[in-house]
């Protein structure tokens, strides 16, 4: 210990020692790997039944797409709260609050958007054909790139890779956006950008992280 | 250099196994035993032996619980260990500015 005093850095890192496990205690620590897969499973899915059903009326459009992220987020809860039973651990942790804290307020704005367009379709301006394609060529494009700014805003309290999956979201949504629709239908656009976000993407970054987690991580 | 922030550092805190567990409360309400130990790779037994020395120490507060029906550990810091964690890391900080010679 005395011999400690003479050393000039070791203050400076200790101080850079606590100041890592502060940040690295405040990461959500939850395997994700089933969590991406399932809400990609049932995103990939949902797409296709969108499209062979077909729900091709814009409201029943946002009511078939939020009913689909409320069972994906029931589904992913429940993963959650299995894992931290299994390790008998808190549900409701300081990281897990922070990781929605940060995601809340985009998937507010997604909401709030769906809500809004969704009233102006049941409104008088229900047949505006302008109301229709916001629907089904915008809508699509922005929940994909608010959802991509949620998950960066998230990704700092969160492990490997996140952040970059929330760029990659935004980027896609963006170029997706700039594409345009090819001359497809609508809603065939519609259901294929959000098969290609919220099905592909997460399957994708699912299959990255069962490819690289720890094997006590997992599910 | 003055020798004196050195000799007033916390003997409970300054050491290599507590250190990071205080660390760790400093930053979270509360953690559970698992939590600590897996984050910091320590035995059981040997985080044991540190948390029971902090609690001594009154540095932290113990609760244990059941939850699902096994049993939860979970630590906090206490408003005594979090002056003592404030007080140690500013002795630091003055330690790192006299060798710095700001």
């Amino acid at each position: 210990m005395q011999s400690e005093s003479m050393e000039p850095n070791w203050a400076a890192d200790h101080l850079q020692v606590i100041r890592t496990l502060m940040e690295r205690s405040a990461v959500y620590r939850r395997a994700l790997a089933p969590m991406m897969l399932w809400a990609g499973a049932l995103g990939t899915a949902a797409g296709a039944a969108g499209l062979l059903w077909p729900v091709d009326h814009p409201v029943r459009f946002i009511l078939f797409w939020l009913a689909i992220a409320l069972v994906t987020m029931t589904g992913s809860f429940l993963m959650v709260r299995r894992q931290a039973l299994r390790e008998a651990e808190p549900f409701w942790s300081p990281p897990a609050r922070r990781v929605v804290r940060a995601a809340a307020p985009a998937a507010a704005c997604g909401l709030g958007l769906a809500l809004v367009i969704g009233a102006h379709l049941l409104g008088e301006a229900g047949d505006s054909s302008l109301w229709r394609l916001m629907t089904f060529q915008m809508l699509p494009v922005i929940w994909a790139g608010l959802y991509g700014c949620g998950m960066h805003a998230a990704g700092f309290f969160m492990p490997r890779g996140m952040r970059w999956f929330g760029t990659g979201m935004v980027a896609v949504a963006l170029v997706l956006l700039a594409a345009g629709n090819p001359g497809l239908e609508p809603f065939q656009w519609g259901h294929g950008v959000m098969a290609i976000c919220f099905g592909l993407l997460h399957l994708g970054y699912g299959a990255y992280l069962v490819s690289t987690e720890r094997p006590h991580a997992a599910l | 250099m003055n020798p004196e922030p050195f000799l007033q550092l916390d003997r409970v805190i300054h050491e290599k196994g507590r250190l990071p567990i205080v660390s760790l409360l400093a930053a979270n309400a509360e953690l559970s035993f698992t939590e600590i130990r897996d984050l910091l790779q320590m035995t059981d037994g040997n985080l044991s032996v540190h948390l029971r020395t902090l609690q001594e120490a009154g540095y932290i507060a113990i609760t244990k619980t059941y939850r699902q029906r096994r049993p939860l550990t979970t630590c906090a810091l206490t408003p005594a260990g979090r002056e003592a964690f404030t007080r140690y890391v500013g002795l630091l900080e003055e330690i790192v500015r006299q060798t710095r010679g700001v």
